[in-house]
C-alpha cells in the first residue's frame, strides 16, 4: 500500500471539516475524489499533503508515519501536490519555477535545468516566460510542471482542471494520463464529472466531512446516497417521474 | 542577471567607473562621499540578501551594523588590539545572534517580522547606551593615530575607497553565485509563497536562517569598516533605527531582490542626501527623515519594483525608439 489514510479527522473548533475518512491507495492507480462544495475534500487533501495535521487519525506513506510531519517532510517522501488557486511565483520565469520544485532531488544548478526542460517541453510551456505574464489554464499546468520537477511517487491534484475551455481540458487530461502512464499514482480532487469518468477507476465520494460511497465512477453515479447529496432528499424520486407535484 | 553580452559590458562598465573614480575626481570632499556611497551599497547589499531576495523585511539590521561597528573598537580599548583584529569578532557576534533572534522572529510574517526586529534593534541600542563598558551613551573611540596597516586607520579616504570597494565586489560576487544556485531560487520561492515552496519541499525556516546569517555576516562587516574608517562609535550610530532604515530605503529604491539595486539606490541616494545636507545647512537629521519619508511614499506609490525594475522595463521600449530613429 502506498498511501493509508486511516480514519482522518479535522476539526475547526468545534466544527468537524472532515469527520474520519479512510483512503488506502495502492501504487499505479488514480482515484477521484468528488463532492459538493464543502463536503471536506480540500481539508481532507490537505491533511494528506501535511499542510495542516489532522486532529486524529493517522496517516501513513510507504509504510512511515507522515501525520504530523511538516508539507516540506511529505515533499521529500515524494508526495507532491498542487494548489486549487495556483500559488505560482511570479516573478519568476517558468523555468525558473519549474527548477524549484526540481532542486529537491537534483541539487546541482545544471542537472534541475535539464530536468525542468524536460518537465517544461512535456507539460507544453514555454520555458523563458515571465509567469506572472500566463492565464489560469498556464497557471494550472505550471502548478502541475513544478510538482511534477520534485519527482513524487505520488500526485495530488487539487482541481486542476477546474476553468479550462473544453479544448484545454482534452490536453489537461491527456498530459495527466502521461504523468500516470510515466508510473506516478495520483489523486485527483475534481468537479468535472468528465475527468473523474474518463480518468479514474475508483471514487470516493464526501459529504459532510464523510466517505459516503466508493467504488468505480459508473457504480458511484448511480448510488442513491450521492445523488441525494449532490441534488437533495427527493430528487430520486422526481427523476424517476414517480413524484407528481 | 542574464548572460547577454550587453549586461557584461555594462558590469565592466561600472567596475571600471568605480575603480578610476578616485583617480579622476582627487578631492577629498568626492572621495569622501564616494566612500560613503560603498559603505551604503554594502549595507544594502547585505540586507537586500534577507530583505529583498527573501523578502523577510529586517527594520532592525543595525543591530549586526552596531556589534560589527562596536567589536573593534572594543577591542582597541580594552586591549589595545588592532580593530582588524575586531572583524571577525563582530562577524561571529552577529552570526550568533541571527541564529537567536532568527529562530523565534521567522515564524511570524509581513509587518510583524519587521516590527519584531525593530524591537530587538532598540533593546540593543539602549542596552549599549548605559552599558558602562561600551562607553554608555558617549560610545568609544579608535586609535588616533595609526601604529600601522592592520590598525586600519588611514590619513586619507583613497584606501578606505578601495578596501570599501574590494569588500562591496566580494559581496557582490557571492549575491550572484548565491542567485544561481539553490539557495537563490528557494529564496525567490520563499518570498513569493511560502505554502507552496513548503509544498515542493522547499525547508523554508532553516533556508530564511542561511539566508539571515549571511546578511548579518556582511552588514557587521559594514559596520567594522565605518568603525575603522569613523574611528567612532556610539549607540545612535551603531544601533540607530535611521542605520536600518538606511538599508532598507537604499536596497528599495534601486531594486530589492535584485543584483545591483543596492548599488544603484546608494549612487542615487548618497549624494542626494550630502547634496541636501549641504543646501539646507548640515547637522540635520531630521531633513534626512524628511526625504527618506519623501522617498518611501514614492517608491511604495510608483515604483515598488524599485529604478532597477522601471529601467527593465524601458530599455526595451528606450532601444526600439533608438530603431526607428
Amino acid at each position: 500500500m502506498l498511501l493509508e489514510a486511516q480514519n482522518v479527522a479535522k476539526a475547526f473548533g468545534s466544527f468537524w471539516a472532515v469527520a474520519g475518512a479512510d483512503l488506502a491507495v495502492e501504487e499505479g492507480e488514480i482515484i477521484g475524489l468528488i463532492g459538493p462544495n464543502g463536503a471536506g475534500k480540500s481539508t481532507f487533501f490537505n491533511c494528506l499533503a501535511g499542510d495542516m495535521p489532522p486532529t486524529s487519525g493517522r496517516i501513513l506513506f510507504g509504510g512511515t508515519d507522515l501525520t504530523r510531519a511538516p508539507p516540506e517532510a511529505h515533499a521529500r517522501a515524494g508526495i507532491g501536490r498542487t494548489f486549487q488557486v495556483p500559488a505560482t511565483f511570479e516573478d519568476m520565469s517558468v523555468i525558473d519555477n519549474v527548477m524549484v520544485g526540481a532542486f529537491l532531488r537534483h541539487p546541482h544548478r545544471n542537472d534541475a535545468r535539464a530536468l525542468a526542460r524536460r518537465i517544461v517541453e512535456m507539460t507544453g510551456l514555454r520555458a523563458d516566460q515571465p509567469a506572472r505574464s500566463l492565464g489560469t489554464p498556464g497557471r494550472k499546468r505550471l502548478e502541475i510542471a513544478r510538482v511534477l520537477a520534485s519527482e513524487p511517487r505520488l500526485l495530488l491534484l487539487d482541481e486542476s482542471l477546474a476553468g479550462l475551455t473544453p479544448s484545454e481540458l482534452q490536453e489537461a487530461i491527456a498530459l495527466v494520463r502521461r504523468i500516470h502512464e510515466s508510473g506516478v499514482t495520483i489523486v485527483i480532487v475534481e468537479h468535472i464529472m468528465e475527468v473523474i469518468m474518463t480518468l479514474t477507476r475508483r471514487v470516493l465520494v464526501f459529504n459532510q466531512g464523510r466517505v459516503i460511497s466508493s467504488g468505480t465512477p459508473e457504480q458511484v453515479v448511480r448510488d442513491e446516497a450521492v445523488i441525494e447529496a449532490y441534488l437533495g432528499r427527493g430528487a430520486q424520486r422526481h427523476s424517476r417521474g414517480s413524484g407528481n407535484p | 542577471m542574464k548572460n547577454l553580452p550587453s549586461a557584461r559590458l555594462n558590469v565592466c562598465l561600472l567596475a571600471a567607473a568605480l575603480l578610476l573614480f578616485p583617480i579622476a575626481f582627487d578631492d577629498p570632499f568626492y572621495l569622501d562621499v564616494g566612500v560613503a556611497v560603498l559603505l551604503a551599497a554594502i549595507s544594502a547589499s547585505a540586507w537586500n540578501i534577507v530583505g529583498g531576495y527573501a523578502g523577510q523585511v529586517s527594520v532592525g539590521h543595525s543591530m549586526f551594523f552596531g556589534l560589527g561597528a562596536y567589536a573593534p573598537l572594543l577591542f582597541y580599548t580594552l586591549w589595545g588590539w588592532p580593530p582588524l583584529a575586531g572583524i571577525p569578532a563582530g562577524i561571529a557576534l552577529s552570526v550568533a545572534l541571527a541564529i537567536v533572534v532568527g529562530l523565534p522572529t521567522f515564524r511570524l510574517s509581513g509587518h510583524y517580522f519587521s516590527m519584531a526586529t525593530i524591537a530587538v534593534a532598540e533593546l540593543i541600542r539602549i542596552f549599549f547606551g548605559t552599558w558602562t563598558l561600551v562607553g554608555g551613551a558617549i560610545g568609544l573611540q579608535g586609535p588616533a593615530v595609526a601604529r600601522g596597516w592592520w590598525d586600519l586607520t588611514f590619513r586619507g579616504d583613497m584606501p578606505y575607497y578601495y578596501i570599501f570597494l574590494a569588500v562591496l565586489g566580494l559581496l557582490l560576487f557571492v549575491t550572484y553565485e548565491v542567485e544561481r544556485r539553490r539557495f537563490g531560487f528557494y529564496l525567490r520561492a520563499i518570498k513569493a509563497s511560502e505554502r507552496a515552496a513548503r509544498s515542493l519541499g522547499v525547508p523554508v525556516r532553516l533556508t530564511k536562517l542561511k539566508a539571515l546569517v549571511l546578511s548579518a555576516t556582511f552588514t557587521s562587516a559594514a559596520g567594522s569598516l565605518y568603525a575603522a574608517k569613523t574611528g567612532f562609535i556610539d549607540p545612535d550610530s551603531g544601533f540607530g533605527i535611521l542605520v536600518s532604515v538606511q538599508m532598507v530605503i537604499v536596497a528599495a529604491l534601486g531594486g530589492a531582490g535584485t543584483l545591483f539595486g543596492p548599488l544603484l539606490g546608494a549612487l542615487i541616494l548618497v549624494p542626494l542626501q550630502t547634496a541636501a545636507n549641504t543646501w539646507f545647512g548640515g547637522g540635520g537629521s531630521g531633513l534626512t527623515f524628511i526625504l527618506y519619508g519623501g522617498i518611501i511614499v514614492l517608491i511604495a506609490r510608483f515604483e515598488p519594483g524599485g529604478l532597477f525594475d522601471l529601467w527593465r522595463r524601458l530599455s526595451p521600449l528606450i532601444r526600439k525608439r533608438v530603431h526607428a530613429a
